[in-house]
C-alpha cells in the first residue's frame, strides 16, 4: 500500500504506540483486501460495544489503546449498550436480570470509549442524531453496525464499507480507512434490478421481508437496484435493517430514494419479485398466539412512530402484554418536546428504554419460552436465533393483539 | 517420508515451528473459546499452528482473537487456505499472531498434528514425519 510520509510517521509510532496501532491494522487490512491507499473520514461509528458480546477480553482492548493514548480523530459515536445507562433497573420491567459483573463491565466499556474522545450516543441509528446532520452526500465514514451502514450508504449518499468490531474505532483513532469497496464510484454502481409487481406502498413489515428477500437472493457486491414503493420512513428503516440482517450487502439502490440517478435501461438483468410470495411471507410470520411482549425499536425508534403508537393507544384499556420501546436518548428527548401530549399515554402503558434494545440486552436469555410481537425483520431475525416465538406485525396490527 | 512446501501471503510476519490443528471453517466469534483455546469441536489451537480452510462469521471475531492473546491461549500463527477476511486480520494484528493466507493446496495435505514451519517469507513446510 501506498502511504503517504505523514502516515509513515504514524506507523513507526510518533504520534503514539494507540495511533501507530491503529494505523497498522487499517494499513493490513487494507492490503488483504487490495486497496492502494488510505483516504480521510469525516465520521465512524463503532459498534460490538456490548459487554454482553465482547466481554472481558474485549473490554481489554478498549482499556489497552486508553493506556496507549488512543484518542479519536474525527466525531465518534457508538452503538447501544447492555442496559439503560442511567436507569438500569428499567430492565428488570422487561424480564432481563443484569449481575454486577455485567453493569460494571459495560460501564468501563463506556468510560474506556469517552476516555478516547467518542460521544457515547448509544444508538444504533447515528443516523438520526443532530450529530451527523453535517455529513455530505460523498463523504466517506467508517460505521459499524449493519443497519447503520445501509442507512447511510443507501439513504444520506455517505460512503461506508462494512466494518465490524474494532475497525472502525481503529478508523477513528487515525481518522482514516482503506479506500476500497464503497468508497469507490465504480463499485456503488448497480448492475442488478429487482423489482416488486404491485404498486401499492410496502408497509414496515413488508418492507422488512422484502429486504430478506433480496438480501438472500443476490449473490453480487454491488449494490442491487431496488424499484419498489415504501410506506414511510419506518419502512424504509426497516427494510435496510433485513438487508443487513440477513446478508452481507452493505447498500443498496433504493429506486428515488438513493442518489445519484442512474439509467435503469443500462442494468444487466432485472428480475421480478412476485407479490404473492411477499404475501405468503407475511402470512408465514403473522403472530399466532398472544404476545408477552410487544416490541418497537429496532433499529431504534423515532419520535414520530411513538407518537403513532400512543395515538392508537390513547384512550385504550391497560394492555395485556408489556410494551417495549427502546430508542436513543437523543430521540426520547425529542419526543418529549414534539409531543408533549403523548408522553403520559406511553408512560402509563409502556416501558420506554433508552440506550438499549432487546438484541443487545441479555432479552430473553432466561426465559425462552416468550412470545414476542414485533415490526421489525431484524428483531425477528436475532430473536429467532435466540429461542424465542416471534410475529411480525405493523404498529397498527399490534393493538388488537395487546388485549387478546 | 518428505517434506511438502508452499507458498502464502504473509499478512502479519513471524517464523516458529509446531503442531497443526486443523478446522475447515472456522467463525472465531462463537466457535472459539479465548479463555481455553479450544474450538467448538474441541481442539486446542493454544501452541500450535492453526490451519483453516476458509474464515467466516461475525464481526466480533476480531476480539475473540484479543482474547486468546489476553488469556494467554494463542496459537502460534495462524494459516488460511483461502483469503484472510478483515475480521481476521484485524484480529491477529491486535493479537500479534503470525498470519499467512492464500496457501494453495494445505488442506489436502495437512492433519492434526502433522509439524509446520512457517517463515517471514510465506514459505510454509509440513513435516510428515514430524
Amino acid at each position: 500500500m501506498y502511504l503517504t510520509k505523514e502516515e509513515e510517521r504514524i506507523l513507526s509510532g510518533y504520534e503514539g504506540e494507540a495511533k501507530a496501532l491503529a494505523i497498522k491494522t487499517l494499513v493490513k487490512v487494507g492490503e488483504a483486501l487490495g486497496a492502494e491507499r488510505l483516504i480521510p473520514i469525516k465520521h465512524a461509528h463503532v459498534s460490538g460495544i456490548s459487554y454482553g458480546t465482547i466481554g472481558e477480553h474485549g473490554l481489554a482492548l478498549l482499556e489497552e489503546l486508553v493506556e496507549k493514548g488512543a484518542r479519536v480523530e474525527v466525531p465518534t459515536t457508538v452503538n447501544p449498550i447492555g442496559f439503560d445507562s442511567e436507569e438500569p433497573s428499567l430492565m428488570t420491567q422487561i424480564g432481563v436480570r443484569l449481575d454486577d459483573e455485567f453493569i460494571k463491565g459495560q460501564m468501563r466499556i463506556v468510560k474506556a470509549l469517552r476516555a478516547m474522545g467518542a460521544q457515547t450516543t448509544l444508538t444504533c441509528t447515528p443516523y438520526y442524531l443532530p450529530d451527523t446532520g453535517f455529513l455530505k452526500p460523498g463523504d466517506s465514514v467508517s460505521w459499524g453496525e449493519s443497519s447503520a451502514i445501509l442507512y447511510g450508504n443507501s439513504v444520506i449518499g455517505i460512503r461506508t464499507n462494512r466494518e465490524g468490531g474494532p475497525l472502525a474505532l481503529m478508523s477513528a483513532i487515525v481518522g482514516k480507512t482503506y479506500y476500497w469497496g464503497l468508497h469507490i464510484d465504480e463499485n456503488r454502481k448497480p448492475t442488478t434490478g429487482f423489482k416488486v409487481d404491485h404498486n401499492e406502498p410496502l408497509d414496515e413489515v413488508m418492507a422488512g421481508l422484502l429486504g430478506k428477500l433480496v438480501a438472500e437472493r443476490y449473490a453480487g457486491v454491488r449494490p442491487p437496484y431496488v424499484k419498489v414503493a415504501l410506506r414511510d420512513e419506518l419502512a424504509v428503516k426497516e427494510m435496510l435493517a433485513a438487508v443487513g440482517a440477513a446478508g452481507s450487502l452493505a447498500m443498496i439502490y433504493l429506486d428515488g430514494i438513493t442518489g445519484p440517478s442512474i439509467d435503469i435501461a443500462k442494468l444487466e438483468r432485472f428480475e421480478t419479485i412476485d407479490w404473492r410470495e411477499l404475501a405468503s411471507l407475511y402470512e408465514e410470520h403473522k403472530p399466532s398466539e398472544k404476545p408477552d411482549v410487544v416490541f418497537l425499536g429496532c433499529p431504534h425508534s423515532r419520535a414520530e412512530d411513538l407518537a403513532r403508537l400512543a395515538k392508537l393507544l390513547d384512550g385504550k384499556p391497560t394492555p395485556k402484554s408489556k410494551i417495549v420501546i427502546t430508542l436513543s436518548r437523543s430521540e426520547y428527548r425529542r419526543f418529549r418536546e414534539s409531543y408533549p401530549e403523548y408522553l403520559g399515554v406511553l408512560k402509563e402503558k409502556a416501558v420506554i428504554v433508552r440506550d438499549t434494545c432487546l438484541i443487545v440486552s441479555p432479552f430473553g436469555r432466561d426465559d425462552r419460552g416468550l412470545t414476542v410481537v414485533t415490526n421489525s425483520y431484524k428483531a425477528y431475525f436475532y430473536l429467532s436465533k435466540r429461542g424465542l416465538k416471534v410475529g411480525l406485525s405493523t404498529i397498527e396490527d399490534m393493538i388488537p393483539l395487546l388485549y387478546m | 517420508m518428505g517434506t511438502i512446501k508452499f507458498h502464502g501471503r504473509v499478512l502479519n510476519p513471524g517464523s516458529g515451528e509446531g503442531p497443526a490443528v486443523v478446522e475447515e471453517a472456522l467463525s472465531f466469534y462463537g466457535e472459539v473459546d479465548p479463555k481455553t483455546g479450544t474450538t467448538v469441536s474441541g481442539k486446542t489451537i493454544h501452541g500450535r499452528i492453526l490451519v483453516i480452510g476458509r474464515p467466516r462469521g461475525s464481526t466480533v471475531g476480531s476480539y475473540t482473537l484479543y482474547g486468546l492473546k489476553y488469556y494467554s491461549r494463542k496459537p502460534l500463527a495462524i494459516i488460511v487456505e483461502s483469503e484472510a477476511d478483515p475480521i481476521l486480520v484485524a484480529g491477529a494484528i491486535l493479537a500479534d499472531i503470525p498470519l499467512f493466507d492464500k496457501v494453495k493446496g494445505i488442506m489436502e495435505r495437512v492433519s492434526d498434528g502433522m509439524i509446520i514451519i512457517f517463515k517471514d517469507t510465506g514459505e510454509i513446510t509440513i513435516s510428515s514425519d514430524g
